[in-house]
């Protein structure tokens, strides 16, 4: 009788022609080795994401982007959006922008990348469902920097 | 303003916003810098002064990143991604502030442009005891013309070098404020944004005349 537990005892040597891990010790996961017909693995190493990879939803574009799409810049969508043929984060985007809000909140509201987040936005403005309220200045003017000013002083 | 290309849609009833045929104006965003490099406090000086806890984008880092965060021989990886925080202080319905808290290494400079572009100014948060962090933030800031400040940030009230020291480490101009501050405390974080502001104000006024 040999020692399960312990196949490499010398007292109790394995069975020949079987390597110490395939005999079976009862007990836990045993090694199999796949069988040649086995279904064909999984994605390669490094390619195991379970979401869409991000040039997927751009249609591969990686920029283009507009420059006037800042990471505040505030987009609205328009009434009626939501009725169009849109992809499933065009429509998340859609949903969520009923209120204004900045581009930097769709990206981490959706966890959707930054850069396609603005692409997008940028293809929902050229369609028509979005607003993308550009400012027209590069630069706040003194009367906006005060009420920025008194604003925050008046925050305890 | 409120220019609508497509003036028709809005006939389709059904599909109005929530908040009914008013739809509200957006305000007009301003944003505040608040750079730094890993570890000295930009998530809690956001944190300390928004009004939502902050929010965290993801933007893709590219080959600037390539042989700094190398990720080894084996992988194929061209791109990392990097976490950016943000929130935001409702000054009034028509005006909005955000922060934006943003790694300061040389290798997150590709998107700085993007960031700097329309901002206000800039807090960049140094920790003395790393304080060659932050110099890429100061050089970039520098030449990009945008008003910073530099905030020391004094982890428990522990400041291990006075001000002028910290200014000889950094080298920055003399009109460039350097004031500390406790990242964890709403009214210390709103002082030092107040000095950003002064800065910015003094930029638009020369902008003006």
């Amino acid at each position: 009788m040999r020692h399960p537990a312990d196949p490499d005892d010398p007292e109790h040597p394995a069975a020949p022609g079987v390597r110490p891990y395939l005999r079976n010790t009862g007990t836990g996961a045993r090694y199999q080795p796949a069988p040649p017909s086995a279904p064909p693995p999984g994605p390669p190493p490094g390619e195991q994401t379970t979401s869409l990879r991000p040039f997927v939803l751009t249609s591969g574009r990686v920029d283009g982007l507009d420059p006037n799409i800042g990471l505040e810049t505030q987009v609205s969508s328009h009434p009626g959006a939501l009725s169009a043929r849109l992809s499933p984060e065009q429509r998340a985007i859609v949903h969520l922008c009923g209120e204004p809000l900045s581009v930097a909140e769709i990206s981490a509201r959706l966890r959707m990348h930054l850069g396609v987040t603005r692409i997008l936005v940028g293809d929902l403005r050229a369609a028509g469902h979005l607003d993308v309220h550009v400012l027209e200045n590069d630069f706040p003017d003194p009367e906006t920097i005060m009420r920025v000013i008194r604003g925050l002083r008046s925050i305890s | 303003m409120d220019f609508d290309p497509y003036p028709d849609r809005r006939v389709v009833g059904t599909a109005r916003v929530p908040n009914g045929p008013q739809r509200t104006a957006p305000p007009v965003p301003v944003k505040i810098i608040v750079a730094g490099g890993f570890g000295v406090g930009k998530t809690t000086t956001v944190g300390a002064i928004s009004e939502i806890s902050p929010l965290t984008t993801e933007a893709e880092m590219t080959m600037e990143g390539v042989g700094v965060d190398d990720p080894g021989q084996a992988s194929g990886k061209t791109t990392t991604t990097i976490a950016m925080d943000f929130g935001c202080v409702t000054i009034d319905q028509t005006l909005k502030l955000y922060l934006f808290g943003t790694p300061g290494q040389t290798r997150f400079a590709f998107m700085w442009d993007d960031l700097v572009r329309g901002a206000l100014g800039a807090l960049v948060v140094v920790d003395t005891t790393r304080i060659d962090d932050c110099y890429p933030a100061v050089d970039y800031f520098e030449r990009a013309g945008l008003p910073f400040v530099v905030g020391v940030n004094t982890f428990n009230g522990q400041l291990g070098y006075n001000l002028d020291e910290v200014r000889w480490a950094l080298a920055v101009r003399d009109d460039v404020p350097i004031v500390q501050f406790d990242a964890r405390f709403r009214g210390s974080v709103r002082d030092a944004l107040l000095v950003v502001l002064d800065q910015a104000l003094d930029k638009a006024m020369k902008m003006r005349s």
